[in-house]
């Protein structure tokens, strides 16, 4: 409400004309996303002739056979259920272990805390790329390397924001609802599985969801660790398509659109707590 | 909340995400500066060679042309966010704050590209610059004929813009709304009195709100360093591991890259050397994010 009285007091102060040319301005600027997806998506269903001669237009005939061609002759299915897995496991070991962590920082009080609170923080500062190499000769000496596990387990040590927002979330947490679980004789971890997981259940979508995004979307860790064709992931797969597009020029869109999918419904569905997440724990830091 | 008797619960509470964080995130960092003191290849003995990688990383003639052409564009990259990036940033989360018409739909087209995957937005760039099939020159050819298409990402001269540009079109998204955050915590009262004030919109963001935007400012600044100095995906994506055929888009991470993992395309592999460049970045960053702080202080007062 307040802020809706705060915008139209400016609205009545400013050029009005200005701020619609800036508004029209930047609608156009959006029209470049939505060629880009959407010539992608309607390219994907075009026969490879076609492409030829009608890379910017509708498409005159639908065909799916660009997209049998990458999920049968290329096995899309298999880099995509690597994503996947890789995904899904990496979220949730990292949710589980990232919300006790900031449950005990947020509700006991205990000597050197302040000291690890810190020691979780330095990964903000130096990214994992820094220690990539010994990372790579203790997965390689584990027979780590090539396999998905591997990589679940560098995403989820990488836990020092997801642990920063659950912190966050549960210092907001009134005292008094933990306190009444303990009367009724509840230990702390029936209380952390009964009470504290269930009221958390904001925080852990936020978290699993950038997480998601920024996983799925992961090209480094990917490119160093999972070289073998079978544990290839989705972002490798399209990179080797368009880095030799020539030769792929019709099965490349359908490989992107595949891709490019499950994130853009994922954004339209919660891009309000996407958007939250990724820069809303920031600010406070 | 604390019980009479000595209460260790917490540690069941810590020790998995401790154990994970420290063995696959802290250590290796660790061990990034131990290796970087020796000749080793990843297999066989390790050989002591004190700051011998850092030597001819910094003295010896062929390495070190490359890895100063490349971090010479990591800091252009960081001057391009400092001096364009940022002020567009800024600017986008201002037009947001004051809700101009569509802003919804704005805010909400403008943070898209940015949780498409790079390898994605990679081919987006070419789709619309690479020079024989790109959008770009169809456009050009049937507009002006084919005498005035561009050679665009091959070109030496147009290749660290584009790139700039294709970054704007992901990244920004993500700043502004660091910004834009930042500007709905502004306090009612001092808006409103700038408002009684007279104080026109102009003069409002440069007085009122763009001194306020010192939290996120730093935010913006700390995690733009780390990305600029570990850039790697997109000039990989656009241009391949070699920074492009003159070099215009190699960073030092992709110097790295090649020294740590390239040893079948590049002819040499080394853990010690490329554990070198780790330590380099690494000090890097660390002495920009602490300029960045000593300086944004200045600011606060």
């Amino acid at each position: 409400m307040m802020r809706q009285k705060r915008a139209r007091k400016i609205e009545g102060s400013g050029a009005k004309a200005v701020k619609n040319v800036i508004s029209a301005v930047l609608v156009l600027y959006t029209l470049i996303a939505i060629y880009l997806i959407g010539s992608t998506v309607l390219n994907s269903f075009k026969t490879k002739s076609e492409l030829i001669n009608n890379t910017m237009g509708w498409p005159r005939s639908f065909t799916l056979e660009n997209f049998r061609q990458v999920i049968v002759e290329d096995h899309f299915l298999g880099y995509l259920g690597n994503s996947v897995i890789l995904v899904v496991a990496s979220v949730i070991v990292l949710c589980i272990v990232a919300s006790m962590l900031g449950y005990a920082l947020a509700h006991y009080q205990f000597k050197g805390k302040a000291l690890l609170e810190n020691y979780f923080l330095l990964g903000l500062m130096f990214p994992i790329q820094l220690g990539i190499l010994p990372l790579f000769v203790m997965l390689s000496r584990l027979h780590l390397t090539n396999t998905l596990p591997g990589l679940v387990l560098i995403y989820a040590a990488n836990l020092s924001f997801s642990t920063v927002l659950f912190t966050n979330f549960f210092r907001g947490l009134p005292g008094s609802v933990l306190e009444s679980a303990r009367i009724d004789g509840a230990n702390d971890f029936q209380v952390y599985i009964r009470i504290v997981t269930p009221i958390s259940k904001p925080v852990i979508s936020t978290v699993a969801l950038i997480s998601f995004i920024q996983i799925w979307n992961d090209f480094f860790m990917p490119l160093v660790f999972l070289t073998k064709t079978r544990v290839k992931t989705l972002t490798l797969a399209v990179y080797s398509y368009s880095a030799n597009f020539l030769a792929n020029w019709n099965k490349i869109f359908a490989a992107i659109t595949i891709a490019l999918i499950p994130i853009v419904i994922i954004y339209f569905l919660f891009s309000e707590q996407i958007v939250d997440g990724l820069t809303g724990g920031a600010v406070k830091g | 909340m604390k019980k009479k008797k000595k209460n260790r619960t917490h540690l069941f509470f810590i020790a998995p995400g401790f154990i994970l964080y420290t063995v696959f995130m802290m250590i290796p960092l660790a061990f990034a500066f131990y290796y970087s003191f020796f000749d080793w290849s990843g297999i066989g003995p390790m050989k002591f060679i004190g700051l011998g990688n850092f030597t001819k990383l910094f003295t010896s003639p062929r390495v070190s042309a490359t890895f100063f052409s490349a971090l010479g564009n990591n800091f252009k990259y960081l001057a391009c966010v400092m001096l364009i990036i940022t002020p567009i940033q800024i600017f986008f989360a201002y037009i947001l704050y004051i809700k101009v018409r569509f802003h919804k739909y704005i805010r909400f087209m403008l943070f898209l590209p940015y949780v498409i995957s790079t390898s994605i937005v990679g081919f987006f760039a070419i789709v619309l610059f690479d020079p024989n099939v790109g959008a770009l020159n169809e456009i050009i050819g049937n507009l002006f004929g084919k005498a005035h298409k561009l050679a665009w990402l091959g070109d030496p001269n147009l290749v660290f813009k584009i790139f700039v540009g294709v970054i704007i079109w992901q990244c920004i998204g993500s700043g502004m709304m660091i910004f834009y955050a930042n500007m709905q915590e502004i306090p009612e009262e001092i808006v409103e009195a700038s408002v009684i004030d007279g104080c026109g919109e102009w003069k409002r963001f440069w007085r009122v709100v763009l001194p306020m935007l010192t939290s996120s400012l730093k935010t913006n600044i700390t995690l733009s360093v780390i990305y600029a100095m570990t850039m790697f995906d997109l000039p990989y994506v656009l241009v391949g591991p070699q920074g492009g055929a003159t070099g215009k888009l190699d960073f030092i991470n992709m110097v790295f890259y090649r020294f740590a993992f390239g040893g079948t395309y590049f002819g040499e592999t080394s853990i010690g050397f490329g554990s070198a460049i780790s330590v380099v970045m690494f000090v890097i960053i660390f002495i920009l994010t602490l300029v960045t702080k000593k300086l944004l202080k200045k600011l606060d007062y």
